[in-house]
């Protein structure tokens, strides 16, 4: 396994937003986390990209135990996580919130070079947008952006937060189909996604949260058939 | 030349000379605030050391121990004064705001900045007493003439180094990884640390240019100033103003205004005389408050620095 996730807690202060979380994403794997809105799902990724620091459990990533690790360190280790709602650097340019991603490639101008040009062949509408400040690009332009930022440290781990929010449904099939075509080239990815539709026709796995809790798991395919599932989730019977 | 026109143009050069010194005091102010959200009552004692670190190499390191001419001696004090800023900023994060940042607390490191204050004040005030020091820059005694217009070598000096100082400053930020990098976590810190970012370091990194630069301001302000250890208090409060009045945490803002500022006070001593230069810039400050309380450039606060 690439990431194992045991008895995981994270909290705000007092109040827990997720207890006892156990999971793991294997090599070359799409795992999703589905639930309702407040089920925990966000929290459990932000955990995961070392932005909240948890309060019990362990997590294991490449055979190495990242549970206090800083989300810097994490980014480094080869964990890169696109957060909900993009969060672009909205004052830098296009080209400046790719560096940005490329951080850890600093001193190798050749390389940062090489994955902006990579980025753009993926997406040409940031090509035309290079020199634009990101605050002013729109919603698809912006989850685009974020996308091809937290590849540019070529993450052995991608993590998307609920990627589709707000966007048009052709700019989601369109981030979705990148998304597979990132994970054919070899990058493992764990997806949170409200939209249960989306996410379990993309990944192989999943689990699905409720007030904090993991309450099912199996492959998409089974979780497509679980009776909770459909109810809560597929809107259907 | 007519009489007004060289009047003008005087008190102009007068102003701008003014808004230099100002805009090294501000610009530190307005760094830490839009990267770390958090005002530095402590600032004003960086530039108080500053000008004693100047003041003593002038009189003692320069002059006597490596036996420099003044004016040689004036230009080191500049480097020893940035580099005690720099040094003491490093220091003092490290040992009092980076611990209390870490506990994830935002009153205890606002807090602290006063009592570093304290601090500071307390131990010049031990160490070199109350009684004012004479602070006398070599290059005040060399008088320019043009035309109508005077102005002193120290004035050149001082807007060549703001300059520099700036344009500098402008280059590191919008040119250099690390520059990007502390823009980064100015906008959204914890996005830049998803990055591979250490936020902590640039922190420190915005710290330390912000010390240097009052500790440099420092020994640019101490020929004018009353040099005491509570010398940074006078120029503050109107460091405080201008970085209001510019926009708080925006960079371009506060130089703008800190030049603004200058030369409102130097017509101010021409025309009203100057008893009234503070009631001036504080009715300033007010009308700016209440027409435009996001300062003079308007934008999104994220997208100041």
């Amino acid at each position: 396994m690439l990431l194992e996730v045991e008895n995981l807690e994270l909290a705000y202060g007092e109040v827990p937003a997720c207890r006892d979380i156990s999971f793991g994403v294997g090599e070359g794997e799409i795992v999703t986390l589905i639930g309702s809105n407040g089920a925990g799902k966000s929290t459990t990724l932000r955990g995961v990209a070392g932005a909240m620091l948890p309060r019990k459990g362990r997590i294991l990533f490449n055979g190495e135990d990242v549970t206090r690790m800083p989300a810097h360190r994490r980014a480094l280790a080869g964990v890169a996580l696109v957060p909900e709602g993009r969060r672009v650097f909205p004052a830098l340019t296009v080209r400046e919130n790719l560096e940005m991603g490329g951080f850890k490639y600093r001193n190798n101008q050749g390389k940062i070079r090489t994955l902006i040009d990579r980025a753009m062949e993926m997406f040409p509408r940031l090509r035309e947008r290079t020199g634009q400040r990101a605050g002013t690009l729109s919603g698809g332009e912006q989850q685009m952006l974020a996308l091809s930022r937290a590849l540019m440290s070529e993450p052995l781990l991608l993590c998307m937060d609920e990627p589709s929010l707000g966007l048009a449904p052709m700019v989601v099939q369109d981030i979705f189909r990148s998304i597979r075509a990132v994970n054919q080239a070899g990058t493992s990815v764990l997806l949170v996604e409200q939209n249960a539709h989306y996410a379990l026709e993309t990944a192989s796995r999943g689990y699905v949260l409720q007030t904090g809790a993991i309450i099912a798991s199996g492959s998409c395919d089974a979780l497509k058939q679980d009776q909770r599932v459909k109810e809560a989730y597929l809107g259907r019977k | 030349m007519t009489d007004l026109l060289a009047l003008v143009v005087q008190q102009s050069i007068n102003g701008i000379y003014l808004g230099c010194l100002y805009v090294m005091v501000a610009l530190g102010l307005t760094l830490i605030y839009g990267v770390l959200n958090q005002i530095n009552f402590a600032h004003a004692d960086f530039v108080t050391v500053g000008a004693f670190a100047a003041f003593f190499t002038v009189t003692r390191l320069g002059t006597k121990l490596l036996g420099l001419p003044d004016t040689a001696a004036y230009l080191l004090s500049m480097v020893t004064a940035l580099g005690v800023g720099a040094g003491l900023g490093l220091a003092i994060n490290a040992a009092v705001f980076a611990p209390l940042r870490e506990r994830g607390d935002e009153l205890r490191p606002l807090i602290a900045t006063i009592g570093v204050s304290v601090l500071l004040e307390n131990f010049q005030l031990w160490l070199f007493g109350p009684i004012p020091f004479q602070f006398d820059s070599p290059f005040s005694r060399e008088t320019i003439r043009i035309g109508r217009i005077f102005f002193t070598a120290q004035s050149v000096l001082v807007v060549a180094v703001s300059a520099v100082s700036i344009a500098a400053l402008y280059a590191f930020m919008k040119f250099t990884f690390l520059g990007k990098a502390l823009r980064a976590v100015a906008q959204d810190r914890e996005t830049a640390g998803l990055m591979g970012i250490n936020p902590n370091l640039l922190i420190a990194l915005t710290i330390v240019i912000a010390s240097a630069l009052a500790g440099m301001g420092g020994a640019l302000l101490g020929p004018v100033l009353v040099l005491t250890p509570f010398a940074g208090a006078t120029v503050i409060v109107k460091s405080f103003a201008i970085v209001i009045i510019g926009g708080f945490g925006n960079v371009q803002g506060t130089i703008i205004a800190g030049l603004l500022v200058g030369v409102i006070e130097a017509f101010t001593v021409q025309y009203l005389g100057s008893g009234l230069i503070d009631l001036v810039v504080f009715v300033l400050l007010l009308v700016m408050l209440v027409v435009r309380p996001t300062g003079l450039i308007a934008e999104r606060k994220e997208e100041n620095v």
